[in-house]
């Protein structure tokens, strides 16, 4: 146990709000430390000599007369009684209240990446999902459906050299068809040849 | 009179009964004024206040519920009566921030300046007294509550309008503030 965690419950069993099963380990820290140990004795002592003085002699009757007089002129009331401190607290809930809202605020101000394709893709998923699924029924379809990808996925692409255009990798789909074998093959092919793979 | 039950003098005082409340009032003078009096700290502002405290009780008495604790609800009114009092004086505000890292007083001059013939024991008094009087409003509240007036966390709680967890840790913390200042004269007072 923590010293800390040690002196408040201390300072709880003073109060007679120490919960039972918590004494033992309070006891257990106590004999190994001398410093808490001292800190009960101040607390102790401190709350043997800590007592009100007694009210000065006619104090009750001076107070029963005087209030006597002061209500003869007042009728009972239903005035409302509010919790302590409680202009505090309703400050407390304001200050919070605002910074929840600068969190907000902050939140919705902050600068955000566009958003990706995947999010234009599941916005027409319902339009796309019925074609790809009559193209892998229709051979002719699909056909139709690969050229019309292609053509756009040029579109998007910028211009290449007509060389490079000859390449079977410069398919856009080229890369899509290898399998996770071929395009392992591929990787240890290029590593070896640009001796990247280290000594095999 | 005394023979009657605190629930029947409440429910006589909400209908209007002057009778019922001042026995209300001498049932209850001293827990108020002990508040007030921690709170204020010297008796001739106690003396107002429990009157005031009163009063105020006197004009919300219709509004008290009768499944609530009658004390609870007077000493409510004499823990706000008391702070109001505190603010408007400009007390508070003028109070030297009580802080644990700040330099304690020197014993040796503190047991100097004390009244000549006083003890040891009596300057330690003096010291806690002044000590308490040094704490922060709802800190020294709670410790009116729970260790002048013998209220459980539970109680001062329910008084203070917060949670029984607020209560332990406010009286830990009151505690922690007053062993740094007390520390030197603890160990001068020692028997």
């Amino acid at each position: 146990m923590r010293c800390q965690t040690a002196r408040k419950r201390i300072s709880d069993e003073l109060d007679g709000a120490l919960r039972p099963g918590r004494k033992p380990g309070v006891e257990a820290h106590l004999r190994t430390c001398r410093a808490c140990r001292a800190y009960r004795e101040d607390l102790e002592r401190i709350q043997t000599e800590t007592k009100l003085p007694e009210a000065p002699a006619g104090t009750w009757a001076a107070l029963e007369r005087d209030l006597d007089a002061r209500l003869s002129g007042e009728v009972a009331g239903r005035k409302r009684v509010e919790v302590p401190f409680a202009a505090r607290r309703r400050w407390a809930w304001a200050g919070a209240a605002a910074l929840v809202l600068a969190g907000i605020s902050l939140w919705y101000a902050l600068p955000r990446p566009e958003p990706v394709l995947t999010e234009a893709w599941l916005l027409y998923e319902d339009i796309l999902d019925p074609i790809m699924n009559a193209a892998e029924a229709s051979p002719e379809l699909a056909g139709r459906l690969d050229q019309e990808v292609r053509a756009s996925i040029e579109e998007m692409s910028p211009a290449q050299d007509p060389e490079v255009l000859l390449l079977p990798a410069a398919d856009p789909l080229f890369w899509e068809g290898l399998s996770d074998d071929e395009l392992r093959a591929l990787v240890s092919a290029l590593e070896k040849e640009s001796g990247l793979g280290g000594p095999q | 009179m005394d023979e009657r039950s605190e629930a029947g003098l409440v429910e006589d005082a909400r209908r209007g009964g002057r009778e019922a409340f001042t026995e209300l009032v001498r049932r209850h003078e001293r827990r108020v004024y002990g508040v007030a009096l921690r709170l204020a700290g010297n008796p001739a502002d106690a003396d107002d206040l429990a009157q005031e405290v009163f009063m105020t009780a006197w004009r919300a008495i219709g509004s008290f519920r009768s499944g609530s604790t009658f004390y609870t609800w007077l000493y409510r009114i004499a823990v706000n009566t008391s702070l109001s009092f505190l603010k408007k004086k400009g007390r508070e505000r003028n109070r030297a921030s009580f802080d644990e890292n700040l330099a304690v007083a020197v014993p040796g001059r503190a047991v100097a300046s004390a009244p000549e013939g006083s003890s040891a024991l009596n300057e330690l008094k003096a010291r806690i007294d002044e000590a308490i009087a040094a704490l922060p409003a709802h800190f020294r509240a709670s410790f009116a509550l729970v260790v002048d007036q013998g209220l459980s966390h539970a109680d001062a709680a329910r008084v203070l309008g917060c949670s029984e967890n607020t209560v332990s840790w406010r009286m830990h913390k009151a505690r922690k503030l007053l062993q740094a200042r007390i520390k030197p004269f603890l160990e001068e007072a020692r028997p």
